[in-house]
Parts: C-alpha cells; structure tokens; sequence
C-alpha cells in the first residue's frame, strides 16, 4: 500500500515538480548566483575579520588596530560581495546562453551590458564660484572640494542584491533577444573564410544595437527608475520569505524532495536563493556600518540552524547509527556514513539507511528541521543569538559555521550544540525502532542459513 | 575502464565513488572513477569516458544530462537509489559491469 502510494506521489508529484526547477531560465539564475558563491564566501570573511573586535578585549592592541582600519579591511568585500549582482548577472547570461546553445561568452556581455545599462551613471558637478569663494576662507572645504572624485561614477546601491531582480530580468531580456537574432537571421552574417572570433563579433552587432537602444530609451533617457519599481513589487515577498512560516514551508519542500530522493535543496533554492541573497545582503550591508541587522531567515540561517549535518538536521540521526547501532549493517554504515555528516553531506544517510521512501525515518526527518527551525527563529528573534551576516562554506561543521555565519558570535555554537542534541533525542526513538526492525532481518537470515 | 559519476556539487558521489573502486579493486577490475558536479558534466564527459553514471538525487536533471553524455556518445544511466550509499558498492559494481557490457 505504502509503496503504491509513494510511486504515485513520485511520478505524478514530486519529479514533475522537481522537473520545474529544471526549467532552462531557472536553471540559469541558478548556475548564475551559484558562480558567485566563492566570492561571497571569502569576502563576507573579510566582514567576520573587521568586527571581531566586537569579540575581544577592548585593551589589547589587536583590537585597536583592526578597530581603527576597519574600513579599509572592508574595501576587498565592497567589490565583491557587496555587488554580487555585478557578477551574477554575467553567470545567469552565460548559462542561459548555453542552454540554447549560443556563445555563453556573448550572452554574458550582453546580459552585464543590459544590467549596467539600468545604473545611471553620475558626475560631481565642480564647485561653483560661490562655493569657491567660501572655500578660500575655509580650509576644510578646500579640501572636501580636493578629495571629491572627478570623472563619471558608478552608484553601487543597485549594483548588489537590491538589483537582483532588475539584473534577473534583463539577463533573459538580453539574451532573448541575442537568441531572436540568431534564430531569426536578423543578424550581419561574415562568409565563412572569416575566422570564426570574427564573425561571432558581428553578430552580436544586432543584439547589441537592441538591448542598447531598448534598455537606454527605458532607463536614461526615459527617466524610468526600474530599480525603484522592481524593488517595491518584491518587496512583500523579501518580507514574507523573512517568516517563520515561510522557513517552515521551505523546509517542508525540500525535506518533501529529500523523502523521494530528490536533492530538495537544489529545487527550493533555485526559487528561493535570490531572495536568501537580498536577505542576507542586506543584513550584511548593515551589519558593516554598525546598525541593527534586519533579517532572520538568510539561507545561513537554514544553513547551521536547520540542516546541521544536511538536510533533515540529520546529524542527530548520523550520532544514533554512530553510538546506538545494534544491527550489523548500521553499525558499518554508522562508521562510514559519521564523518561525511559532520561536514554536511548526508547522501550517505538518505540512501544508505535509507530515509528515502522509508515512512519510519521520514517522519523525524521531516519532523526535526521544524523543531529546529522554530527554536533557532525564537532564540534569535528574541535576541539569545545574533542574526546571520556572512556566508560560512557549507561543508565547515554544523558549530563552527554557525560561529562564522554569525559574525563569530558564540552564542550561535552554543545554540548549534543545543539543536544537535534536539535532533539526536528526536532521532533516536524512531532509530532504535528501525535499528530493531534491521536487527530482526539480520537474525532471521542467520536462522535460514 | 573509465567511469564518470555526476552528482549536485561531486561531493556526496565521491562517496559513492569510493565504495565502487573498493568493490573493483576486490574483484580484480581496473576501474578509473571521478566525480564532477552537474555544471562541469557537459564539457568533462566529453573526455573519452567509457560510461556515465548520474546519482539519483537529480534524477530531475537525467533528461538534461544525458543528452550531453548521447552527444558525446557515452552511454549513461541513472545510479539505483539502493546502490547509492557507502555500503552500495557490490550493487553498484554489477550495474555499471552491465551498462558497459551491454554499450560495448
């Protein structure tokens, strides 16, 4: 009966719908925004490096010269996290090139060419002779008047995660229209003695004209402010994704996938992700200029508080097969399945156990994570642990990331120790009842030989 | 002979990987295994790989991958979701033993 049921719900659920995920523009912001994650990672590091004087004796030399430099230690982490959309726009344009089989190359100039073409750029007018008339009696306007830089500038507001979705959405356009010149032949062609480089360059010629024209009329010349627009419409989702309800859901999806089989994270984050960046950016960004940080719900958060040892918070489970195992064949899987877990994976677990289509391990498994989520949403909410600003790698060990993700703060492996010992007592029922199902098997084979 | 494992980031099937050679090097097969994630897959079976195997938790993705093993004329299966785990290699041995034998 439970089989039956399960094969429908897989063919008929959840591979249609983790099928979805694998539509070609999903799939593209995903490739995009996963490109960038190495730069965010290291550079949110530079973040935890500024304030750990937060964390250190006030006295100490240490202290005071990290104190004193701090935002020249941030300068590295202003060109790279703090504008990832800059980068991720140029992977979702490349990727989505590629998946129609055009030039990735070209599909991610132009897509960076369409984004940049949304910032309108500024110039510092020059001072104007009242001014530099009131400068000669003051010498620190003369010098706020020197150290004003000339020539055109880039505002990076809207370079980070508050344009995501603006960069989202002229990606595809850029790319549609590269892909309609091509299909269509609208397009300068080259004979075919003309080295290849050659002609790719003319042919970007017609995309380029359009995207250029199209995009400019929009923003520059017709004044339209699309990042204003864009960011009131998804502002009520940012808001609604920061919820313990929607950390729920979210969890529930991709334990759901998990219980087929399916990498349910990979399908929950290609639609979630963006709006994790725009949480965790702007938490961040306030966390560098020392004000309160926003945000509860950024994907560290599910990260060190929900899926400590994987998905389904299965380090709890990974302890019980390590120290609780009676049956042989938990007992080996126990000693091989342990150390991958402590780093995060836990395919080992979900097959090797196996929680897949297993009703007897699904339960806590879909059960655990919202026990967590619930404790790690108060004990933040409620201020016993500090909010998430930095993207720790996810392979580090469920406390030490929580330590990184948080600014190095300690609470946070305290907390992680705590959701541990959550989800070995949650585990460890439903393990021993399993354990002693296996342990049957094993002695009735031995009785039939 | 060479056998391509493809899995969300080629960490988790290095795993799997390992159980495979130590169920090979038991049988005498001289097998060569590697990992990759979904996103180098498409450039790195085109390498002179003798099959592909994909893990079961992107079965969602098998559509997508094996066109790009077909174009590389690789031939490529989906890992049973049984054979996938640390204790898997013998089930996962016969498996790829099979797909080869039957490619050849």
């Amino acid at each position: 009966m439970f089989d039956k049921i399960s094969l429908f719900m897989d063919e008929k659920l959840s591979t249609p719908m983790a099928k979805l995920a694998e539509q070609r523009h999903l799939r593209a912001v995903r490739d995009g925004i996963i490109a960038t994650l190495p730069l965010i990672i290291v550079s949110s590091m530079f973040l935890v490096i500024a304030f750990l004087p937060n964390q250190m004796p006030a006295d100490w030399a240490l202290t005071q010269l990290i104190r004193a430099n701090a935002g020249t230690i941030l300068l590295p982490y202003r060109m790279a996290m703090y504008i990832m959309t800059l980068y991720a726009v140029f992977g979702i344009g490349y990727s989505l090139a590629k998946s129609y089989k055009l030039d990735g190359l070209t599909g991610g100039i132009l897509a960076e060419l369409a984004y940049l073409l949304t910032i309108v750029p500024v110039t510092i007018p020059a001072a104007n002779e009242a001014v530099q008339s009131m400068a000669l009696e003051s010498a620190d306007l003369t010098a706020y008047i020197a150290s004003m830089p000339g020539g055109f500038l880039i505002p990076a507001t809207n370079l980070g995660s508050a344009g995501m979705f603006v960069g989202i959405i002229v990606s595809f356009f850029a790319v549609e229209v590269y892909r309609f010149t091509q299909k269509s032949g609208f397009k300068i062609s080259m004979p075919p003695q003309v080295p290849a480089s050659v002609a790719r360059s003319f042919e970007a010629l017609t995309p380029t004209l359009i995207v250029l024209l199209v995009v400019s009329s929009i923003t520059m010349w017709g004044g339209f402010d699309v990042h204003g627009y864009i960011t009131t419409l998804i502002t009520p989702l940012v808001t609604a994704s920061d919820s313990l309800g929607s950390v729920i859901v979210l969890c529930l999806l991709g334990c759901f996938f998990w219980s087929f089989g399916i990498h349910g994270w990979s399908i929950v984050g290609a639609i979630a992700r963006p709006l994790w960046m725009v949480l965790l950016e702007t938490n961040t960004t306030a966390y560098a200029a020392g004000e309160v940080i926003p945000h509860v719900a950024a994907e560290p958060f599910y990260q060190w508080f929900i899926m400590i040892g994987g998905a389904g918070c299965t380090i709890g489970l990974a302890i019980c097969y390590l120290i609780r195992s009676k049956s042989a064949y938990a007992k080996a899987l126990g000693k091989t399945a342990f150390l991958p877990a402590v780093f995060n994976i836990n395919e080992p677990m979900i097959f090797g156990a196996p929680i897949v289509l297993n009703p007897m391990l699904i339960i806590p498994f879909i059960l655990t994570p919202i026990v967590c989520a619930t404790i790690a949403w108060f004990a933040t909410v409620m201020g016993f642990v500090g909010r998430v600003v930095a993207l720790a790698p996810w392979t580090l060990p469920g406390p030490i990331g929580a330590y990184f993700a948080t600014g190095g703060d300690f609470r946070a492996v305290i907390l992680s120790f705590i959701l541990i010992g959550v989800s070995v007592i949650i585990y460890l029922p439903f393990f021993t009842m399993y354990d002693k199902k296996l342990l049957a098997e094993e002695n009735e084979e031995i009785i039939a030989k | 002979m060479k056998v391509l494992f493809v899995c969300s980031a080629g960490m988790s099937s290095a795993i799997a990987v390992k159980a495979l050679k130590d169920e090979a090097t038991k049988k005498g097969i001289e097998m060569e295994v590697t990992a990759v994630g979904t996103q180098e897959f498409e450039e790195e079976v085109k390498n002179g790989w003798d099959v592909s195997m994909v893990a079961p938790q992107i079965r969602h993705r098998f559509s997508t991958l094996s066109v790009f093993a077909k174009e590389a004329n690789v031939p490529c299966e989906l890992i049973q979701p049984t054979a996938y785990s640390p204790l898997g290699g013998p089930k996962l041995l016969i498996q790829v033993m099979n797909l080869f034998e039957k490619e050849k």
